[in-house]
């Protein structure tokens, strides 16, 4: 981590916590992090250890109870939710576990969503150039439900670049498919994260593919917990 | 981003889903109805005022109920004035065996003054004409029909036997919308012969005038201080004004009928609406988390229904004017002169109200979109926070309640209606909440399936109280539109205790009573009654001269300007209650007066004021010493002022009688009418047929309207089981999996619906009937009981409806593959 490069996202003692109907409950407890632009980040830990809070705040989703955050040069706890939602228009890109794309549009018509966001361009060529990219260049008119799950992650992915975000987050990316799609899938997002320079943040429970980011982060209770590798 | 490009595409791609198609549709059938009944009121009002110079029969005129003296018709020739002379009155006419009750016009030769009379006459040829000569008639088509007679042929009026020279096809005057019997135009000459026009007869006297308007307003200004005795001035705008008050009563019925599909229509938008933004909760996550600001959130959900809603209420628009022209094409015969051009404005207002109903309805359940937390695309459960309370949910109780006020004709109405929706809501929800909280308790003990599918409506609570909701405030419309309203007009019109009186006899002489009393006896007349009639003019109230401008009711005028018919009796009046006070005993040492609820009302009268009145050469001032309440539907003859027998002896009089004769003796009346030329006869059996007539007209034409109620009904329905459909895809396709079998399935999505299906139909009974029962009281006046059958067959038909709508929106579901099902999730 060299301390010249432009750092794309830094957490400095992220706190969350939320009431229950136990009381109040500790989700994250004073989380620092940095990642350098065109890197790549994986956050690991146990199930309920708080990976996706962290990576909601990250991505500006919620405000923490206490801590900083600074998104591409933006400290968000300064920006208000149409500030924040504006950000991440521009810079964000976003890969779900169970995909998210909206069942009523076709594969193309999913893929333009943030670019028709944005106002930006010919949407549709773009649309097409980045589901050619993923190897769904045959499927574009076909809606999500006649898609497998690989398909699926792909044209989620096609989404969450089409627009040329500076940071792509994914929760899980591969954690509904199986070993071999899981690899094709983050083959993808790793082709991106070199060929874009687009900065990569994902949670995952497969070390394999945590492995094969730059840092890692591991959760324990929200805790942030030195990590061997 | 372009927002109304993006609404715009994301309405082409999601109208393939039902609720985007419910909510258009409702929207559709709420303008259509809105606009057909408004466009078509205001076409035939104007058709009606428009041809009101033709209605009266002039540009001005004198009426009353004597003849005018020779000096107004003078009058009118020295200032340059037409004038024709007439005189209106009911008589029964006879012929070959039958009678039948006319309408009588007398008319001089110089009639009609305005307007067109247009007769068929024996040979078969079509003639404009003016009044018929001495000797001959003209006669309308449902009279030469009743008496089985052609022109040609000859009739019995008065004892006097007149050829009738020709069918009435078209006349001044009155359409035949407003005549309660058909018509029957005589020479006055031969009415004046024959007794007919005598002292105390039922008959309204006309002058009326046309020419040049500034002489028109010299003679009025001529006349105004002449008239005496109730004679009054016959104008234009008067006449308008009747027209229009009598025109509006018949219209209420169709604006309620379009009222509540309006509302219905409301429900269904926000129930579409509803389920529209569930479905839409994840989506708008997403876009939250992919950077779409809140504001524009609601803005793009909100052009999305708007670019959906507008065209609806365009086409509703459309649908409404092509089906208003298809009443006019087949009811236009109905008015007097053809019905001018639509005009859009009532489109227009129509449409608005669709734009509020959709704004109004839809809006609440789409701006709560805007609240979804973007971090919910990663935490599905984050959504199931707590709602708290937004003034948005007060904006439907608003529109519907502006819309009732706005668009129903009365007062009472509006509130019978507007309380009994008020009720039926809340009764819906606090039985509904009541229910599940017992369902939870005893679910268990359920055998497996239904305890399953009421464990469902226990479980979706909200859900299942939106659904119970909105069904029991369709199926309350439904029962209002179907049973109450048909079932208040058929009380009011029938239902007649035997032997009610349905012949009257006016004009009866004092002398001629024992005659014609033995002849009607003779006859099988029953419940002979007769009373004395006098005529009498209202001189003053507690001693100074009642003032028109002094009492808000505009009958008043009526009554202090025109006559007053008043009776005596010591006894105590059939169907009359004494309220206040006591009845006459014959002690008192002044003249007593006994007065009817509506004169005290009107009046502002109490026990113990005095009237002051002029019968005759006499003067009588009588102190009010009882408040009667009269039934008016009875058909007794009723009288608003009944003097005590003492002061009333010696009075100027005739009598009026009222009897029960079987409809197949009237025909013998004849004899009787040839006896005595100077009786009127009215048979109140033909006026009732004539008054269902009408009444089966109109209603045939608020069928249409009615329909569109209906249909607003059934998508409610549809769009209330909609609601739940999407849990119970999921839940369906989980029970396949887990191995349920098609029977089980099919219990419990029958016990669900069943007991949703009563609830809804139980309550929406009892609110219908509370409506009824409220505008049975303050609206038509009638003692209206519920009737047991269509009302327990309606909740019948809830439950069945629901029940079989349910099971078929989920067959589709149990059919398919729950891996199919799943897949989609
Ligand atoms: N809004 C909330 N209300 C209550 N508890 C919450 C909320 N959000 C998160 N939690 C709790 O916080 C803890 C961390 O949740 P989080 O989703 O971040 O875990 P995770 O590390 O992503 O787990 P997994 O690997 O299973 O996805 C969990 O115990 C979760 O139940
Ligand atoms: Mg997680």
């Amino acid at each position: 981590m060299s301390p010249s490069a432009e750092v794309a996202l830094s957490a400095r003692d992220v706190s969350k916590a939320v009431s229950g109907p136990d009381g109040r409950l500790q989700i994250l407890d004073g989380v620092s992090l940095v990642v350098p632009a065109g890197e790549s980040l994986a956050i690991v830990g146990a199930s309920g250890s708080g990976k996706t809070t962290l990576l909601g705040l990250l991505a500006g989703l919620d405000n923490p109870d206490s801590g900083e955050i600074v998104l591409a040069g933006q400290a968000l706890n300064r920006l208000d939710e149409e500030a924040r939602a504006a950000l991440r228009r521009r810079r964000v890109g976003f890969v779900f576990q169970s995909f998210h794309l909206l069942p009523a549009l076709t594969a193309e018509e999913n893929v333009m969503l943030p670019l028709e966001l944005e106002d930006g361009g010919d949407a549709q060529t773009a649309a097409r150039e980045a589901l050619a990219a993923v190897g769904l260049a045959q499927r574009l008119h076909h809606y999500p439900s006649q898609l497998s799950g690989g398909e699926q992650q792909r044209v989620a992915i096609a989404r969450a670049f089409v627009h040329g975000p500076g940071l792509l987050f994914a929760d899980e990316p591969t954690g509904n498919l199986d070993a071999r799609t899981g690899h094709t899938v983050s083959d993808l997002l790793f082709e991106l994260n070199q060929a874009r320079g687009t900065t990569l943040i994902l949670v995952t429970h497969d070390m394999n593919l945590a492995r094969r980011c730059r840092h890692v982060v591991r959760l324990d209770g929200g805790r942030r917990v030195e990590d061997a590798a | 981003m372009n927002i109304v490009r993006f609404a715009a595409r994301s309405l082409r791609r999601e109208f393939r889903h039902g609720e985007l198609r419910t909510l258009a549709a409702a929207l559709v059938l709420a303008v259509a109805a809105l606009t057909a009944v408004a466009t078509l009121g205001q076409r035939v009002e104007r058709a009606i005022l428009a041809s009101a110079a033709e209605l009266i029969g002039g540009d001005l005129g004198v009426a009353g109920r004597r003849a005018f003296a020779p000096e107004f018709a003078a009058q009118a020739q020295r200032l340059g004035l037409r004038h024709s002379i007439s005189a209106e009155f009911p008589s029964v006419v006879f012929a070959a065996g039958k009678s039948q009750l006319a309408q009588v016009n007398a008319a001089d030769a110089n009639y009609p003054l305005r307007g067109e009379l247009r007769v068929r006459e024996a040979d078969g040829s079509e003639r404009t004409v003016a009044a018929p000569a001495a000797g001959t008639v003209y006669a309308d088509g449902l009279l030469l029909v009743s008496l089985g007679l052609k022109p040609g042929d000859t009739l019995e009026l008065a004892g006097r036997p007149l050829r009738v020279a020709g069918e009435i096809l078209r006349q001044p005057d009155g359409g035949q919308l407003f005549a309660l019997a058909p018509r029957l135009i005589v020479a006055l000459a031969d009415a004046q012969d024959s007794g007919l026009l005598g002292l105390g007869s039922r008959a309204r006297h006309k002058l009326m005038l046309a020419g040049d308007p500034s002489a028109l307003a010299r003679f009025q200004d001529w006349a105004r201080p002449q008239l005496k005795d109730g004679a009054q001035l016959v104008t234009v705008a008067e006449a308008q004004q009747n027209l229009r008050s009598a025109f509006e009563r018949g219209e209420s019925f169709l604006r309620l009928a379009a009222l509540l599909s309006a509302l219905l229509a409301g429900i269904a938008v926000a129930l579409a609406a509803q389920r529209y933004a569930r479905r839409k909760t994840d989506e708008v996550a997403l876009l939250r988390a992919l950077g779409l600001g809140k504001q524009r959130v609601l803005a793009s959900l909100s052009l999305t229904v708007l670019l959906l809603g507008l065209p609806a209420c365009l086409l509703g628009a459309g649908l409404g004017l092509a089906l208003q022209q298809g009443v006019l094409t087949y009811a236009g015969n109905l008015l007097p002169a053809a019905a001018p051009p639509p005009s859009l404005q009532p489109a227009l207002a129509a449409i608005a109200v669709g734009l509020a109903v959709l704004v109004g309805f839809a809006l609440p359940p789409l701006a709560r979109l805007r609240d979804v937390p973007p971090m919910r695309v990663f935490q599905r459960a984050i959504a199931l926070r707590p709602r708290r309370f937004d003034l948005l949910y007060l904006l439907p109780p608003l529109v519907a309640f502006g819309l009732i006020a706005s668009q129903s004709s009365s007062s009472a109405i509006a509130s019978a209606l507007a309380g009994s929706l008020l009720g039926v809501t809340a009764a819906t929800v606090v039985i509904g909440l009541v229910l599940i909280a017992l369902l939870r308790r005893v679910g268990r003990r359920l055998p497996g399936a239904l305890r399953f599918g009421l464990a469902n409506l226990a479980r979706r609570r909200s859900l299942s109280l939106i659904q119970a909701t909105a069904l029991a405030l369709s199926f309350t419309a439904l029962l209002l539109l179907a049973v109450v309203g048909p079932g208040l007009l058929a009380a009011w019109r029938a239902d007649l205790p035997p032997q009610t009186p349905n012949q009257f006899l006016l004009n009866l002489q004092p002398e001629q009573r024992a005659g014609v009393e033995q002849r009607l006896l003779d006859l099988g007349a029953r419940n002979l009654n007769v009373q004395p009639l006098a005529v009498a003019k209202l001189v003053a109230i507690n001693g100074a001269a009642p003032r028109v401008e002094d009492y808000a009711d505009r009958r008043a005028a009526g009554w202090i300007n025109g006559e007053t018919r008043l009776s005596w009796s010591d006894t105590l009046p059939a169907s009359n209650t004494v309220q206040a006070g006591s009845w006459f005993d014959g002690k008192a040492s002044e003249p007593q007066v006994s007065i009817e609820r509506v004169w005290v009302d009107m009046l502002h009268l109490k026990l113990g004021d005095t009237l002051s009145f002029t019968i005759g050469e006499r003067a009588i001032t009588a102190r009010v010493s009882s408040i009667r309440e009269a039934d008016w539907t009875s058909f007794r003859v009723n009288f608003f002022v009944l003097l005590d027998p003492a002061s009333a002896a010696g009075l100027p009089h005739s009598l009026i009688a009222s009897y029960w004769l079987p409809a197949e003796r009237s025909a013998d009346l004849r004899a009787v009418s040839r006896e005595f030329p100077n009786l009127s006869m009215i048979d109140i059996n033909a006026v009732l047929d004539r008054v269902r007539d009408i009444i089966d007209r109109v209603s045939s034409a608020v069928m249409a309207v009615l329909g569109f109620s209906l249909i607003a009904g059934l998508l409610v329905l549809v769009a209330a089981l909609n609601v739940s459909a999407e849990e119970r895809r999921f839940e369906t396709a989980m029970l396949r999996t887990l191995g349920a079998r098609r029977g089980q399935l099919l219990a419990t999505v029958l016990g669900e619906f069943a007991l949703l299906g009563l609830i809804a139909g139980l309550i929406a009974a009892i609110g219908a009937a509370a409506a009824g029962l409220s505008l049975g009281h303050a609206v038509f006046r009638i003692n209206w009981t519920p009737p047991l059958l269509p009302f327990a067959a309606g909740v019948l038909a809830a439950v069945a409806l629901v029940t079989v709508a349910g099971w078929l929106g989920t067959r589709g579901i149990a059919r398919t593959s729950p891996l199919l099902v799943l897949r989609k999730e």
